[in-house]
């Protein structure tokens, strides 16, 4: 399947026989309304410019930051920051969940306690962390590991209790090692939770991140958009187009990763 | 003797109360045998051909398989199940040969094995479809495929036609005759369908109600291709049926006394 941004109906009508004229997507429509009405008022003066700069300004200058190599350096830095912290959740969640998922009791045990830790906020438990930790990366990715933890636990948790009891039969029945039962039976009948699980922890953990990041002032895209949300016209213009790329960042890691690994397994449900 | 069962009894523990499923179930099954098992419902018959499949353990007495112990599953004896079990994410081939994967076959034996049964149960040219594109029948034929292609001596059939339409069932019953036939492999049935256990069996256990004990072992004695509506075919049904109903009114009675709770709670531990 090509990658495409935006969904893969957007541009079918062009093939279309019957109506050689290009029809745009209702989105895009939209879109470019907003930017006209974002364009007319910093042209007309009703706002200031150093309040709300222009946006051919600004797009202008998220093209040029695409190509500066601090800026790309500080977006890797947090893009690394994230996986990081959903990979480190993803260890540590995995066993515990599959374990909680098979046995009720255990569930039972743990569960609420982690609903309750889940229903701190994270933010809160931020600034408790940088005391304990102090400032830097590893609190970045402690923090972000920390808010992943809690969609991949429970989607895995209800994904291995929805394993059906006859597919436990089939791999003892086939005599299945332990191994054998995960790898062939359990990881596959979970992975469309591990899917949803991940995504939402992404989502999760990549807000948190730039929350931390200009709290706790970590190199990272986040720094980088609270210092040049400083005074001066050109800054905001700055940090107007990090906003964005963070933005695209967010969509397109969705569409082009979690979405595709979602749909193969639309294949078989 | 292929199976062997003395004095198997089961015994479901939720303190402070016990329930006895099976009591002192003693029978044998002979090799290349069709047996089927026929009982009330809720009376522990797929208790039984679990513990057989070596997924669930006797209380007390003991399994034997070829003069040994049974207690675990066994590379010989396979099993075909009501809901189909089939893996939603392994195509049809994937799904036949998930046995032999698990037993380390290379690739290339797997595939070969895989299509001929597929053929054998008519599947040839669906073997790269998903179960979900499969028709309830289709399904049950790939079970039967992914059961026989570990080569088992025994095959184990937990109420294998009753989750599908009757003209396909009865379809699929006269192709797993053929095969029991070709095969000389020993099916053991557990159904509730009566005419169906007729149909299939060289001799069929019918079990009491709750606890079950073994009842009557009926022979059947007919020639195959057996049809329902021969004279002979409805006298064994009218005897068998005839005994179940004693057991079916011995088991309304039960619930008149107060057993109704007991009996849902033995049917809910037996699904865990």
């Amino acid at each position: 399947m090509p990658f495409r941004l935006f969904g893969p109906r957007a541009f079918h009508r062009v093939h279309d026989k019957t109506r050689r004229r290009f029809r745009p997507p209702a989105w895009l429509l939209s879109l470019i309304a907003i930017f006209a009405f974002w364009e007319s008022i910093s042209a007309s003066g009703l706002i200031a410019t150093d309040q709300l700069p222009p946006l051919h300004e600004v797009l202008l200058t998220l093209v040029q930051l695409a190509v500066t190599p601090f800026f790309i350096s500080h977006v890797a830095q947090s893009l690394a920051n994230v996986t990081t912290g959903v990979s480190l959740a993803l260890v540590l969640v995995l066993p515990l969940a599959l374990l909680v998922g098979m046995r009720s009791q255990l569930d039972q045990a743990l569960t609420p306690i982690i609903m309750l830790v889940g229903a701190l906020p994270d933010l809160a438990i931020l600034t408790f962390l940088v005391t304990i930790i102090g400032r830097g990366n590893v609190a970045a990715v402690a923090i972000s590991a920390f808010s992943a933890f809690f969609p991949i636990y429970f989607t895995i948790r209800q994904g291995v209790k929805e394993i059906p009891a006859d597919y436990f039969h089939v791999a003892s029945v086939f005599r299945a090692g332990r191994a054998q039962t995960f790898t062939k039976m359990i990881l596959p009948s979970i992975f469309p939770n591990l899917m949803t699980g991940l995504r939402l922890s992404f989502e999760f953990s990549w807000n948190v991140l730039l929350a931390v990041e200009i709290i706790a002032s970590v190199a990272g895209i986040g720094t980088f958009i609270s210092t040049n949300l400083g005074s001066s016209t050109h800054s905001l213009t700055y940090g107007l187009a990090a906003i964005m790329t963070v933005g695209i960042i967010t969509i397109t890691m969705d569409r082009a990763f979690f979405e595709r690994l979602e749909n193969r397994t639309k294949r078989w449900h | 003797m292929h199976v062997e069962l003395s004095n198997v009894t089961k015994v479901y523990e939720d303190p402070p109360e016990t329930v006895t499923a099976l009591k002192d179930i003693s029978f044998n099954v002979n090799e290349g045998e069709f047996l089927c098992i026929v009982g009330p419902s809720g009376c522990g018959k797929s208790t039984l051909l679990r513990m057989i499949a070596g997924l669930d353990r006797p209380s007390s007495g003991e399994i034997r398989f070829r003069g040994d112990p049974l207690t675990a599953p066994h590379s010989k004896i396979s099993m075909v199940f009501q809901t189909f079990a089939l893996l939603p994410w392994r195509t049809v081939i994937q799904n036949v040969e998930f046995g032999l994967e698990i037993q380390g076959r290379p690739k290339m034996e797997r595939i070969e094995v895989a299509m001929d049964l597929l053929d054998m149960v008519g599947l040839r040219g669906s073997e790269n479809l998903y179960p979900k594109q499969l028709s309830g029948g289709m399904k049950q034929r790939v079970g039967i495929a992914r059961a026989l292609a570990i080569d088992p001596e025994v095959v184990l059939m937990d109420e294998a036609f009753s989750a599908i339409d009757e003209f396909t069932a009865e379809a699929l019953r006269a192709e797993v005759s053929d095969i029991h036939k070709k095969s000389r492999k020993t099916f053991l049935l557990v159904t509730h369908n009566l005419p169906e256990a007729i149909e299939l069996a060289d001799r069929i256990l019918v079990l009491s109600a709750r606890p079950a004990r073994v009842k009557s072992i009926v022979g059947i004695d007919l020639d195959r291709p057996r049809a329902s509506t021969d004279s002979e075919f409805i006298t064994i049904h009218k005897d068998i049926f005839s005994l179940l109903q004693a057991e079916l009114e011995n088991s309304l009675m039960r619930h008149r006394l107060g057993e109704l709770q007991e009996f849902k709670k033995l049917r809910d531990m037996e699904d865990r």
